[in-house]
């Protein structure tokens, strides 16, 4: 305790220094709770997802899509149970930077086999019954201020669908009760779309209910192997696949993101021990005065390391709070409806808190052994 | 005898050259005595101090304080000692800028085993009879030189150390600060007994100890 005041009064000596060392560690410790929620929300969609539900895409690519008659072979492949089918809408809200993810959905078995969309059974009816009904889900509707009744103008973003403007109307909001779907996306009838599209009957995706998870990838060659050398070749997978190749769209963003936060790390990291550095180097004659009057060097060593420590762990509360309190507060908007926008978890703010005492050791560490080594009578000649 | 110094040489190495700065110096020194040290510049007066703090260590000889020998202690060890047996005061005081007077005192008995309280009361008796007690909560830029000194030779007796050891403790002050900090160190030695060795090139401060000498390339000579 006695010790700790004198560290604690022994960091308030530079004000302004230790103040912009604690800043740069809260800088990257807030950088990488941030990034650690988006990399999460990505991962957790591609590991929440459910084992019976399997995809089927062609095999070129998501953007191209499947004729509808694929519906019928899909359905009387052995262990399929129920199917339902979306595509990807690309509509432009407003301004093409209001992105955000919309789905034009087979409704009623889409929500059959997506149990994880909660919708009141008023507003699951009402968009049933609404041929250009739409529902949003509630972070989509806090982010652009969506309710129930609202009309929602989408502008084609894919030619296929025309150039006319589709009008919607917001007929509930759901809440998201799994991973495999998120709170950002906005879903539609598929029926509307295709009355539009300049090629009727075309499906982005299947989704298939099975009944033995064991058996996933047997049944999906199957449906595979019904489309090979047709001009229609598909290519199945389980959910979690599907969320990845999905992901993987934008490129590796695991890697990507994941070297942001480090070179963030590192660099505080070299910020933050200079200081120490230079921090001890003036401090020199004190040093060497506490070592006269009997400090040992562990003593000394301590006394710096726990300084780093103490400035380093100040700045990573402060940075893993900042990002609860702005990131949590406003709910991600940039997966833009893909995966699932979580928060920083507390694990992710504790880790930020850990790193952030893992920099404030590694940087003091040298500091602290030069400090420990000095020799008393070199440092008290140098000022003398 | 409280200091028996025998046959102590210490030689620094300068690229190859070996520098001697202590070439054989044999002293001893009784309890209860004030002793001044004098020389030129560069005699090594310094450098015996130092070796008597346990500081330094020397090249070769043996230095014995209240019965223990120093000489080829650990560092760890020696630390220990020092916080036990030396009381140092420093020519530019060298108290520490972020402390008060009174944390500056206290700062050597944080490594004994005293309580707050028994801190508090040790630390104001230092610094009674340096007579300060009403400077106790000033930051050492707040203090004049001599208060700085004051303060200093506070921290060095707080711990009622066996010896005290001063490196022109004047040097740096003017003449009537300077006679202040000799009478408080006659003091120290005429009425608590203590047993202080005092680095000084002035004549005038030296006349105040009980005994004098002089070094000179790393020897006594006779005055
Ligand atoms: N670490 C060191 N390395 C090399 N030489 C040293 C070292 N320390 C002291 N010396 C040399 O030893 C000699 C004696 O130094 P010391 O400081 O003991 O002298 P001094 O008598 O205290 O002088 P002054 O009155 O100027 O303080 C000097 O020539 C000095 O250059
Ligand atoms: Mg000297």
């Amino acid at each position: 305790m006695k010790f700790l005041s004198l560290i604690l009064k022994s960091a308030r000596r530079s004000k302004r220094r230790t103040a912009l060392t604690a800043l740069s560690v809260a800088v990257a410790v807030f950088l990488f709770s941030s990034l650690r929620a988006v990399l999460d929300g990505f991962n957790a969609g591609a590991a929440g997802s459910s084992s019976t539900r399997i995809i089927t895409i062609r095999s070129t690519s998501l953007i191209f899509a499947m004729p509808s008659s694929h519906t019928n072979v899909i359905r009387g492949v052995d262990g399929v149970q129920d199917l339902s089918w979306a595509n990807w809408f690309g509509g432009i809200y407003k301004d093409p930077q209001n992105f955000f993810a919309q789905f034009a959905v087979d409704a009623e078995s889409y929500l059959r086999m997506y149990p994880e969309v909660l919708l009141s059974p008023d507003e699951k009816q009402a968009f049933l019954d609404d041929r250009t009904g739409a529902i949003v889900g509630d972070g989509l509707a806090r982010t652009y201020g969506f309710k129930v009744g609202d009309r929602i103008v989408l502008q084609v973003g894919i030619p296929i669908y025309g150039s006319q403007d589709f009008t919607f109307t917001v007929r509930g909001i759901y809440k998201a009760g799994g991973t495999a779907v998120d709170n950002q996306s906005m879903l539609f009838h598929w029926k509307y779309a295709d009355e539009r599209a300049i090629e009727k009957g075309q499906i982005g995706w299947f989704v298939l209910q099975i009944n033995d998870p064991e058996r996933a990838a047997a049944i999906a060659a199957d449906i595979d192997q019904k489309f090979t050398n047709t001009p229609y070749e598909t290519k199945t997978n389980t959910e979690q696949q599907f969320m990845a190749s999905f992901a993987s769209m934008f490129g590796n963003l695991n890697l990507l993101l994941g070297s942001i936060a480090f070179a963030v790390v590192v660099t505080t990291l070299f910020v933050a021990a200079n200081t120490m550095a230079m921090s001890v180097r003036e401090r020199t004659t004190e040093i060497a005065v506490m070592r006269t009057l009997g400090f040992p060097s562990q003593v000394i060593f301590f006394f710096i390391a726990g300084e780093g420590l103490l400035i380093s762990v100040l700045g990573g509360l402060i940075g893993a709070g900042l990002a609860m309190l702005i990131v949590n507060g406003e709910r991600l908007g940039v997966t833009g409806g893909f995966v699932p926008a979580f928060g920083v978890s507390t694990t992710n703010a504790l880790i930020g808190v850990g790193i952030s005492a893992g920099i404030g050791v590694v940087a003091g560490l040298v500091p602290a052994t030069l400090a420990a080594r000095l020799k008393i009578v070199d440092a008290l000649r140098r000022v003398a | 005898m409280l200091i028996e110094l025998r046959d102590v040489t210490k030689t620094y190495k300068r690229d190859t050259i070996e520098v001697p700065v202590l070439d054989g110096v044999t002293m001893m020194v009784e309890e209860g005595q004030f002793l001044a040290l004098m020389g030129p510049s560069g005699s090594g007066k310094s450098t015996l101090l130092n070796l008597l703090a346990g500081i330094d260590q020397p090249t070769r000889g043996s230095i014995k304080i209240a019965g223990s020998e120093i000489a080829g202690l650990s560092e760890r060890q020696l630390a220990g000692w020092r916080a036990r047996n030396v009381g140092f005061i420093f020519q530019l005081y060298n108290l520490i800028p972020v402390l008060t007077a009174f944390e500056n005192v206290e700062l050597p008995l944080l490594l004994t085993d005293l309580t707050k309280k028994q801190r508090r009361e040790h630390v104001m008796t230092a610094l009674e009879i340096v007579g300060l007690t009403d400077r106790s909560g000033h930051y050492p830029r707040q203090l004049s030189g001599g208060q700085e000194q004051r303060v200093a030779i506070a921290r060095a007796i707080v711990t009622d150390p066996t010896l005290l050891l001063a490196d022109e403790p004047t040097g740096d002050l003017d003449a009537k600060s300077g006679q202040d900090i000799l009478t408080l160190l006659q003091r120290l030695n005429a009425e608590f007994k203590k047993t202080i060795i005092m680095v000084t090139h002035d004549p005038h401060a030296a006349e105040r100890a009980t005994r004098v000498l002089h070094l000179e390339k790393g020897t006594f000579v006779a005055a």
